[in-house]
C-alpha cells in the first residue's frame, strides 16, 4: 500500500506515497488514528508531496482524520499539497478550512515545535 | 459545374497570366508576389490546380478547403488584406465570364448554369479565404493577450518568507487562474510564509473578483501561505457589501503599507530606525 507512519520524537508522520483508491484512503485512515493511541504521539504530520490528484473524497477523508486525531488529544497538520492540486482543489470547494497547511515537511515540523508540548489537561475540578 | 471547369481548364493558362498581370498593379500583392519565389509559386499553382480540378469533378471538396485555409493564413501573414482578394476573383469573375459567354453562346440554360457555378465557386473559394483571415487575426490577438497577462502579474519577494502580488488591471476569470497558479508556484519555489495581494490598481472589483481572490487565498493557504488583501478603495467596499459578496474568510487591511506591517509582524520581523540618523542630504550644501 502507498503509505507510511512512521514515529519521530513525539511526532507521527504519515506519509501518502502514491495516489490512493478510496479504499486505501479510509485505511490509511484507520491506521493513523489507531496509531496516535498506540504511540501516545503528541501531533501528526500528513504529507502528500507525491499525491497529484486530491478529489473530494480523498480530501474529506484528510479533513475528518484531522478532526479524529484532535478528538485524541493530538494536533495534526498537512503538509506538501502541490500548487496545481491546490488549485484545482480550491475549484472543486474543497478548501480544508479547519486544518492546518504547511508547505513541505520540514516547515511542518517547524511550525509543531514553535506551538510546545502537549495540552496539559488540567486534572483539578474547578 | 462541369461546363464551367471545362471552361476553366481550357483557359486556365491565359487566366493565370492576366490575374498575375492584374495582381501586379496592386503594391501589396505585388511585394507579396516577390517575397515568394517563382518555383514555390508554381508549385502552389499546380496543386491549387490539381485540387480544383478534383473538388469540381470528383466532388472532392475537402482537400480544397484545406489548402485554401492553409494560404489564406499564409498570405494573412504576409500582410495581404481582404479587400485584395476581393478584387482578385472578380478579376477572375471578369476575365472567365467573356469565355463562358463564348462557348455557351448557343445554350442560355447551360451558360446560365455555368455562370452561376462560377459565382458558387468564387464565393465559397472567398468565404475560405476569409475564414482563414479571420482565424489568424484571432489567434494573433489571443497570442497578444497572454503576452499582457504574462507581463502584468509579477509576484514580488519583499523579505524571506513574505511574497506581494502588485494586481493592476481588471481580473478576469482567465487572468485570475493565470496569476494564481503563478503565485502557487512562487509560494513553493521561495518557501513563502505570507502573501500580500494589493488592489490598488483593480479599477473595479464586483463579486466575480471577490470569488476569484477568495479562491487564490484559499489555494495560497492550502500551501501554508497565509494570504492578506490591501488596497480596497472605497467605492470597491462599497459595492462590495451592497452585492452582499461576502469576503469574510480574507484578511483585509486599509493599504499596502499596513498589509506589510502585518506581515513583518506575523513573520517576527522588527523594523528598527536608528537613533539619531539623519537621511542624506541632496548634496546642496546648508540644506
Amino acid at each position: 500500500m502507498g503509505t507510511s507512519i512512521l514515529k519521530q520524537r513525539d511526532y507521527l508522520i504519515a506519509t501518502v506515497q502514491s495516489d490512493l483508491s478510496d479504499e486505501e484512503w479510509q485505511q490509511f485512515q484507520d491506521d493513523l488514528v489507531r496509531r496516535i493511541g498506540l504511540t501516545r504521539a503528541r501531533a501528526v504530520v500528513i504529507d502528500v508531496t507525491e499525491i497529484d490528484v486530491l478529489d473530494s473524497y480523498a480530501a474529506r477523508i484528510l479533513g475528518t482524520t484531522v478532526e479524529m486525531v484532535r478528538l485524541r488529544g493530538a494536533e495534526a497538520i498537512i503538509v506538501g499539497i502541490q500548487p496545481d492540486v491546490a488549485f484545482a482543489m480550491v475549484q472543486l470547494g474543497l478548501t480544508l478550512d479547519r486544518v492546518t497547511m504547511a508547505l513541505d515537511l520540514e516547515d511542518g515540523l517547524e511550525y509543531l515545535d514553535s506551538i510546545g508540548p502537549r495540552r496539559r489537561h488540567s486534572i483539578h475540578a474547578d | 459545374m462541369l461546363d464551367f471547369w471545362t471552361v476553366y481548364e481550357d483557359h486556365y493558362e491565359e487566366l493565370q497570366r492576366e490575374l498575375e498581370k492584374a495582381a501586379s498593379t496592386d503594391p501589396v500583392l505585388q511585394s507579396v508576389i516577390h517575397q515568394v519565389p517563382q518555383h514555390v509559386r508554381d508549385e502552389q499553382n499546380r496543386l491549387s490546380f490539381e485540387l480544383t480540378r478534383k473538388a469540381l469533378v470528383d466532388s472532392e471538396w475537402e482537400p480544397w478547403l484545406e489548402n485554401l485555409q492553409e494560404q489564406g493564413g499564409a498570405y494573412a501573414a504576409m500582410g495581404v488584406s481582404i479587400p485584395s482578394w476581393f478584387r482578385i476573383v472578380s478579376d477572375f469573375r471578369r476575365l472567365l465570364r467573356p469565355s463562358l459567354r463564348q462557348v455557351y453562346a448557343n445554350d442560355r440554360d447551360r451558360l446560365a448554369a455555368a455562370i452561376e457555378a462560377m459565382e458558387n465557386f468564387t464565393d465559397l473559394a472567398l468565404s475560405e479565404i476569409a475564414t482563414a483571415y479571420l482565424h489568424s487575426r484571432e489567434e494573433l490577438i489571443i497570442q497578444q493577450q497572454e503576452a499582457i497577462r504574462d507581463l502584468s502579474t509579477p509576484v514580488l519577494q519583499l523579505r524571506q518568507g513574505l511574497l506581494l502580488l502588485p494586481i493592476v488591471g481588471m481580473m478576469d476569470s482567465h487572468r485570475a487562474r493565470q496569476l494564481t497558479t503563478q503565485l502557487l508556484h512562487s509560494i513553493r519555489a521561495q518557501r513563502a510564509k505570507i502573501v500580500v495581494l494589493d488592489l490598488t490598481g483593480v479599477p473595479t472589483v464586483d463579486s466575480a473578483v471577490a470569488n476569484h481572490l477568495m479562491q487564490t487565498v484559499q489555494a495560497a493557504r492550502l500551501l501554508g501561505a497565509k494570504g492578506i488583501v490591501t488596497g480596497l478603495s472605497a467605492e470597491n467596499a462599497q459595492t462590495l457589501v451592497r452585492l452582499g459578496a461576502s469576503l469574510s474568510g480574507l484578511n483585509t487591511l486599509g493599504d499596502l503599507q499596513d498589509g506589510i506591517e502585518e506581515a513583518d509582524r506575523l513573520l517576527g520581523y522588527h523594523l528598527i530606525r536608528e537613533t539619531g540618523w539623519v537621511p542624506p542630504s541632496n548634496g546642496t550644501a546648508g540644506d
